[in-house]
């Protein structure tokens, strides 16, 4: 069997294990909480990782789009830059997977799928920092865009340029 | 959901396992990115507010006063003598664990001290080492006080303490869960009131507080100042609508003392549901002789007071009243704010009132009592707005809002504070078409905060508040998806800045607007011209390609 297709045969059993891998990296009384509740709204870290897993497995399938990877990422990695995490932590998750698949399929998936997940642990960096460049921008901006804004508007302080604002 | 959390199986995991690190060995990483600033010195001097240092969070030694455990354990019995709730709250807890899975906080940060329910098992483990038999008791014996779950004051518990009670924004969502009704908020008010005591506050509140006690608002903007925004807004709307809108100042005899949080008037997008109030003020002087004052002096509906401790908050509160009996008006209006709400329909009447020099507020246009405000005197502008569209009193053409699809986030204040769920969708469906709610579960008294109220909407601390954001964000990003909502519609001048910056992060195609920046849109003012922009100067719908 060619290996997309033990791939797709094995996809529930392995992004639940791929699931749980992941959400072990949080302290185990919120590993429970994520992933037990099953409604999007009360659990919104769980279901986005549940929802980047499953987009980034399906890419998986097919020839890689690193932009398209990215957005499957997006979710999970944009939490995650905003979470206790270091950057190696944050994308560690990919890796696991490796392990798992090769755990799970009779046949070893070969050295071009582990190929692919490394492209995968790379888009998911890729996304990490550009997140925590929007929050490094958002906290350099935040109050002058807010605050004086207004009051330049008003003409009571001199005009910012956007590189003011920086 | 909460019923498959047996949350003794939740806190024996939390409290017996030391290998993986029990909440209850007390050291605590203060990581940056999630604190706030400490307050300085100046900030804490202008009130007379104990222990004014400079410190960092950060540093070991804290500055702390030689007798500060004795400070903390006077401050606890002496509290617990006078507020009922907080005694209360320190028993009943029966550790359900219904509270655990509904903090924006810990959803955001998973970090489980963030759970409201361990929130407050960092004060009541204190509270039961030292108040109760069993844990004096337990005290005595080795190993005995994790018995009881008690624990003895320490450095460490108290940097836990601060810590912890800056990463809460009092928002109540966990309280309307609770079997028992205990209200995790109370108890962060009562901890951060007793950091206060010992100069632990951090400066976003501190400097707000101290502002306003000195210039009568937050920012510290002097009157002129004030006056110049409110003017150069005047200019802003004549050249928009064609109509002089010119605010009156300081007025005595005036119908109704309007106040509005200094957000409204001097940070975007606040700013243009002030010009909103502007033109509704005008429309209604106008067509039914209604005389509105603002109030340079009353510059501040917000309240940081609350933040910080009873007395703070009652102190900033006072000046209202004050300024309403000065001037003589018949009652006080009040514009869209949060925390100020709270503040004046569960506190103000037994901390400043009873304003019995104030009349009970009746719409004058309309006739409509406003019982829910018979005694604290003051008006919600969304109940008077709603009242004023109900009766047919207010010429709307929704068409100018047309590009808006809303949907509406309920400021948790107004939502549970209050019980204010429905006019300002009332308000927001009558000057607009397109409108569509979140789901159930993040809207009403189930509302999701911000993740940036209770004083946490500083710079510094951003990552917390993004975490503390995403199940808002997630909720408003679903009905963008789904619905192409474009507008989160706010009545909170702290939500009008913190979603912006949420919106930012998680959802940047949306944008916030305050319910009267849509009812500014769309209000008909008499002897108007045609008008081609909305508020933002931005073209009406329709009127995109006019320019060309
Ligand atoms: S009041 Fe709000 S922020 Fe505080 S513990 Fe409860 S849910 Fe969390
Ligand atoms: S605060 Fe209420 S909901 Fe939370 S654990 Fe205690 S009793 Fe249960």
């Amino acid at each position: 069997m060619n290996i997309n297709k033990s791939l797709e045969k094995n996809r529930k059993k392995i992004i639940d294990q791929w699931f749980e891998a992941t959400i072990k990296s949080y302290p185990p009384e919120t590993a429970r909480v994520l992933g037990r509740i099953k409604n999007r709204f009360d659990n919104p870290v769980g279901s986005a990782t549940q929802e980047s897993l499953e987009n980034v497995f399906d890419q998986l399938l097919k020839d890689l789009d690193p932009g398209k990877l990215e957005d499957a990422l997006d979710p999970v990695i944009r939490i995650r830059a905003v979470q206790k995490f270091t950057a190696s932590d944050a994308v560690g998750f990919v890796f696991e997977l490796k392990e798992i698949v090769k755990n799970i399929l009779e046949n070893a998936p070969g050295e071009d799928f582990d190929r692919k997940v490394d492209q995968v642990a790379l888009a998911a960096f890729n996304r990490f920092m550009k997140c925590r460049e929007s929050i490094f921008l958002i906290k350099a901006t935040e109050s002058k865009k807010r605050i004086h804004r207004a009051f330049e508007r008003a003409g009571l302080v001199t005009e910012l340029k956007d590189e003011d604002l920086l | 959901m909460s019923d498959e959390l047996k949350p003794d199986e939740l806190l024996d995991k939390v409290d017996h396992s030391p290998a993986s690190g029990s909440w209850m060995d007390t050291t605590v990483q203060i990581r940056p990115g999630i604190f706030s600033y400490a307050a300085k010195p100046e900030s804490l001097e202008t009130l007379s507010a104990p222990n004014p240092r400079q410190w960092n969070p950060l540093d070991d030694d804290w500055k702390l006063p030689e007798n500060w455990q004795e400070i903390i354990h006077n401050g606890i019995k002496e509290r617990l003598e006078k507020f009922r709730t907080f005694k209360i709250f320190m028993d009943v807890c029966v550790r359900c664990g219904a509270c655990a899975d509904k903090c924006h906080f810990f959803l955001g940060t998973g970090d489980p001290l963030n759970m409201p329910v361990l929130r407050a098992e960092l004060l009541r483990s204190v509270y039961r080492n030292d108040f109760t038999t069993a844990g004096k008791i337990l005290s005595k014996i080795p190993g005995g006080e994790k018995l009881g779950g008690g624990r003895p004051m320490t450095v460490e518990v108290l940097k836990q303490w601060w810590y912890y009670f800056f990463q809460c924004t009092e928002c109540r969502r966990c309280s309307v869960f609770c079997p028992y009704g205990i209200d995790t908020a109370e108890i962060t008010i009562m901890g951060r009131e007793l950091l206060n005591l010992l100069g632990l506050n951090i400066d976003w509140i501190a400097t707000p507080v101290s502002n306003c006690y000195q210039t009568g608002n937050h920012l510290g903007i002097q009157p002129h100042a004030f006056k110049d925004m409110l003017d150069f807004f005047t200019e802003d709307i004549e050249e928009i609508t064609g109509v002089n809108v010119e605010p009156q100042f300081n007025v005595k005899g005036a119908d109704i003392l309007f106040i509005t949080p200094s957000g409204d008037v001097f940070a975007d997008p606040g700013t243009y549901t002030c010009q909103g109030y502007m033109i509704l003020f005008k429309y209604l002087k106008d067509k039914y002789d209604l005389n509105v004052t603002w109030s340079t002096y009353a510059s501040e509906g917000g309240n940081f007071g609350f933040f910080t401790s009873h007395e703070t908050m009652k102190r900033l509160n006072a000046k209202m009243y004050a300024e309403a009996k000065r001037l003589g008006v018949k009652w006080i209006l009040g514009g869209e704010c949060g925390h100020m709400w709270r503040v004046i329909n569960q506190y103000m009447d037994t901390m400043n009132g009873p304003a019995d020099f104030l009349e009970e507020p009746v719409n004058p246009i309309t006739g409509t009592k406003f019982e829910n405000a018979k005694s604290t005197k003051m008006v919600h502008i969304t109940e008077f707005t709603a009242d004023l569209i109900k009766h047919g009193k207010l010429e709307l053409d929704k068409s100018r809002n047309s590009n808006r699809v809303m949907t509406f986030h309920d400021s948790c204040n107004p939502a549970r504070g209050m019980g204010l769920l429905d006019e300002p969708r009332y308000c927001i469906q009558n000057v607009c078409d397109n409108f569509f709610e979140m789901p159930e579960n993040t809207i009403r008294e189930q509302t999701f905060c911000c993740g940036s109220g209770a004083g946490l909407n500083a710079g510094e601390n951003i990552e917390l508040r993004m975490a503390g954001a995403l199940p808002r964000a997630n909720a408003v990003k679903y009905v963008h998806d789904k619905f192409g909502v474009n507008t989160l519609g706010t009545i909170c001048a702290i939500d009008r800045a913190a979603l912006s910056t949420l919106c930012e992060y998680w959802v940047p195609e949306v944008e916030v607007y305050g319910v009267h920046e849509l009812v500014g849109n769309a209000l008909i003012l008499p002897g108007e011209k045609k008008r081609e922009t909305d508020l933002r100067m931005e073209p009406l719908p329709g009127m995109e390609d006019d320019d060309e």
